[in-house]
């Protein structure tokens, strides 16, 4: 490892010069190379496979379908993911065969050879013709898979629902609320749009054991999906350390791993799998597109009566991508966190249909959930003649408030961050002729330590510690969160901390990158290691190990964000002229990581807004490439504008707060209630493009 | 094919086939894993180096097309010029740092034909460099200290 000078985050300069070694740059000796065929059709049942000509391609080893792996079948809950299609394919994109060469060339050279007969099925392309009376089934008994949460009685397609709080005290409530809100408010299916596609390299040794190179961030749960998928003992399995090109919530999924192992088993050699990004766009396991339904009551004074809120998520043809018990989404049923709403209904089913499966992003369901929610406040604030600011301090959630589920946190700080958000905003200069307008959106996410473990020796090299961590750099910084508690807490230079994320076979466990929860949890390790370590009375390694429930504080961070918008009343042009965030902190570990968090969450926020869509029609990605799927490059943003609202109270010995998925998921609604500010007329369906601004302003209602 | 070009200042020569991109050249001939595959469609610029000092996509350019010509990697710019990775270390202008070789590379280019470059500048520039993390805030900041404006 190389010091750093003047920075603090460990990994800058092997990132800089390029030497950081990624899943893609791993070359094992005796590697053969995979290349995926891929249905073109979203439905349909497999009729032929003819490998022979592939199989007589310069270099090719082997072409395997699931004749020749078996049908096992993979996932994170929901085990329904087949590892090569069984008999149907249910996406374009879907897995058929594999090619096995001695380079990549031969191998996608090859799997083009390949002919694949097909007897097309009807397409299911949305959830709401997937709910539909009578709609065909994608899958003819989806209750049977291993961790299925859905029965025969749930109705046609679904892939979870649930229902949260109670349903006739909220409509009764709804029913005698003076103003009422009801709306409908869509997102599209986004990727994550990390730049480092999916990859995955395995090797199976003769004596049974399974290696595994992967940019998966939850390694351990990887080794228990694997174990669970292939019908191997979890013991017999070794995920390495790999350092991951971005996340978002998309890299937690086994993706290529069962393929890889399968083939490194069938071929005795390891079986190499990179995506090429067109192959990551349409057919890994995007962001949900959603439809949700709003009903939001209040009373003359615009105190919130009551919510319901009926979210229609699209889950694409396989639930395997969502870890959490109830395959839903949290950031929906967590709508209207932010507020005292005396009832709340929520109900939110995820259908199966013939389109790409999807999965986890950055905040899962929460910035569709708030979108939508946030939109609708706006709309009541409208309809009630009450300043937006000054209905959202009416309602959020003051210290000892219970929340819609009955949650009272440590502290609610949200309305200072809403009146932070509100004093930095001043006007910027807007184009001639252009319309100009403002609007603010607030969200709040809860901070909790989840499992993990940490191991701390003296350094052989002489001097400091070393201390082994068994979570992937995913590029949060979160191995720089370990360097500086313990150099802090032991009272060392930086440079005598040596942090080494080391493979699954050597420490206890750890929950994975996600549910904001990193920094806590690592912190809270790192705690406890020191204690050990400042007590140890021998030169004995001391390990720590939390487990799923760690600390009992109950910590939230608000967040509020303010979009400042012009408008070309002649096109529908949508500029952006700032957005300001205002977030709740505790203490700062690395001041320039907790920015990055900040700004990237706004970017993303932004590209949500305004720019990115997979434009899936008829069951198949339109989107199909980067320049189709458009992000946010250092041109297109706006100024983004923090404030720290400091003294927050956090958790563990660092008083740290999450940051990592907090300014991603209001900016839509900022977004959308600017426009609707600048022009009066309310979009309900994002991506905000000239063209639907246009056409809003031209129906103004 | 042959062709023969200079990489990093020193005489190289490869076998590629005549639809090789410079991309698979350098990571598969050379070992040069610092250059990344990105979006694979010239939109990214993850796989960014310069040729004859211009910055293009190597996803993009056919080997046989650098035959002949001066091409510098990542690799070779930060053994060069230690200031163009302090800037970026000083600045912590990367998080994932998958798309960070692509920005050292583009960041250099623009050294060399705009020393004097505006805030407004620099992002237009950098623009053909996505980066899913940062909000480009650090990285704007590492260019600015390299060209000398901070």
């Amino acid at each position: 490892m190389t010091a750093t000078r003047g920075a603090a985050r460990l990994d800058a300069r092997d990132k800089a010069t390029g030497a950081t070694r990624y899943v893609a740059d791993l070359s094992l000796p005796g590697q053969l190379h995979v290349a995926v065929v891929r249905s073109p059709l979203p439905h349909a049942e497999i009729e032929a496979v003819d490998v022979s000509s592939a199989l007589a391609a310069p270099g090719v080893v082997g072409v395997f379908t699931a004749d020749d792996i078996g049908a096992p079948l993979f996932g994170r809950r929901v085990r329904d993911a087949p590892v090569l299609a069984v008999g149907k394919v249910r996406y374009v994109g879907e897995p058929v065969a594999a090619v096995v060469a001695d380079t990549r060339r031969h191998a996608e050279r090859a799997a083009t050879l390949v002919d694949v007969a097909y007897r097309e099925l009807p397409v299911v392309a949305s959830a709401a013709e997937a709910t539909a009376p009578e709609a065909p089934m994608v899958h003819d008994a989806p209750w049977d898979y291993p961790g299925a949460v859905v029965g025969p009685g749930d109705g046609p397609n679904l892939q979870s629902v649930v229902r949260r709080g109670d349903e006739d005290l909220t409509a009764e409530a709804l029913r005698s609320a003076p103003v009422v809100v009801d709306a409908l408010y869509t997102t599209p299916a986004g990727h994550q749009g990390y730049l480092e596609p999916q990859g995955c390299v395995a090797r199976v040794g003769s004596d049974g054991l399974v290696e595994v190179w992967i940019n998966n961030k939850s390694p351990y749960r990887l080794v228990g999906q694997l174990a669970a998928s292939l019908g191997l003992e979890p013991d017999r399995i070794v995920v390495h350390p790999v350092p991951i090109g971005g996340d978002f919530g998309g890299k937690g999924s086994p993706m290529a791993a069962p393929l890889c192992v399968a083939l490194s088993r069938l071929t005795g050699r390891p079986c190499r799998l990179v995506l090429r990004y067109s192959e990551d766009l349409t057919s890994t396991n995007p962001r949900h597109p959603t439809t949700m339904r709003v009903r939001l009551g209040a009373d003359r004074d615009g105190h919130l009566l009551a919510l319901r809120f009926d979210s229609l998520a699209d889950g694409g043809a396989y639930a395997a991508f969502k870890p959490i018990a109830s395959v839903n989404l949290h950031g929906v049923l967590e709508a209207g966190s932010p507020y005292r709403i005396p009832h709340r209904y929520i109900e939110s089913r995820i259908a199966y249909t013939t389109t790409v499966p999807k999965g986890h992003a950055r905040a899962p369901g929460a910035p569709q959930a708030t979108f939508a929610v946030e939109s609708a406040m706006d709309e009541l604030a409208g309809r009630l003649g009450i300043d937006p600011v000054e209905l959202r301090r009416r309602n959020v959630l003051g210290d000892g408030d219970p929340n819609p589920d009955g949650v009272v946190w440590i502290e609610a700080r949200g309305r200072e961050v809403l009146d932070a958000a509100v004093a930095a905003l001043t006007p910027r200069p807007v184009p001639l002729g252009w319309q100009h307008g403002w609007g603010i959106s607030l969200y709040d996410r809860a901070t909790a330590p989840g499992q993990t473990s940490l191991r701390l020796l003296d350094d052989p090299d002489g001097g400091g510690v070393v201390a082994e961590v068994p979570i992937p750099e995913t590029g949060t910084g979160n191995h720089t969160v370990v360097r500086e508690g313990l150099a802090r807490l032991l009272g060392l230079g930086r440079d005598r901390v040596r942090v080494v994320h080391v493979p699954t076979s050597d420490l206890p466990g750890d929950a994975g990158v996600g549910g904001s929860r990193v920094t806590a949890s690592l912190s809270e390790a790192v705690e406890r290691a020191a204690a050990a370590w400042a007590a140890r009375t021998g030169s004995e390694p001391v390990v720590v190990s939390l487990g799923e429930a760690g600390g009992a504080e109950r910590v939230t961070s608000f967040s509020a964000q303010i979009a400042q918008v012009a408008v070309d009343p002649e096109t529908g042009q949508v500029r952006v002229l700032e957005i300001v965030s205002a977030v709740d902190v505790a203490d700062i570990v690395n001041p320039a990581a907790h920015r990055m968090q900040i700004d990237g969450g706004a970017a993303m926020g932004f590209g949500f807004a305004l720019l990115e869509d997979l434009k899936i029609e008829g069951g198949q990605v339109g989107a199909g490439n980067l320049g189709d799927f458009r992000m946010p490059t250092a041109h297109d943003l706006p100024a983004l504008t923090t404030v720290l609202v400091t003294g927050g109270r956090g958790v563990g010995a660092l008083n740290v707060k999450q940051i990592g998925e907090l300014t991603n998921v209001p900016t839509a609604a900022a977004i959308a209630n600017a426009v609707a500010a600048a022009t009066g007329a309310r979009i309900r369906s994002i991506p905000l493009t000239a063209e639907a601004v246009l056409s809003a302003m031209g129906a103004p209602e | 094919m042959k062709i023969a070009l200079t990489l990093n200042g020193e005489q190289a020569s490869a076998d590629v086939e005549g639809d090789s991109q410079v991309l698979d050249v350098l990571r598969e001939q050379f070992g040069l894993t610092g250059t990344k595959e990105g979006c694979g469609v010239g939109v990214c610029g993850a796989c960014s180096v310069l040729v004859d000092g211009n910055p293009v996509s190597s996803c993009l350019y056919l080997a046989g097309m650098a035959d002949g010509a001066e091409v510098w990697t990542v690799e070779g710019l930060a053994a060069k010029d230690p200031d163009l990775i302090e800037a970026f270390v000083e600045c912590e202008g990367m998080q994932c740092g998958i798309c960070t070789p692509g920005q050292v590379v583009a960041a250099a280019a623009l050294r060399r034909h705009n020393p004097d470059p505006t805030e407004e500048e620099i992002r237009t520039w950098m623009s053909g460099n996505l980066c899913r993390c940062t909000g480009y805030g650090t990285i704007v900041e590492a260019v600015k200290r390299y060209v000398g404006r901070d």
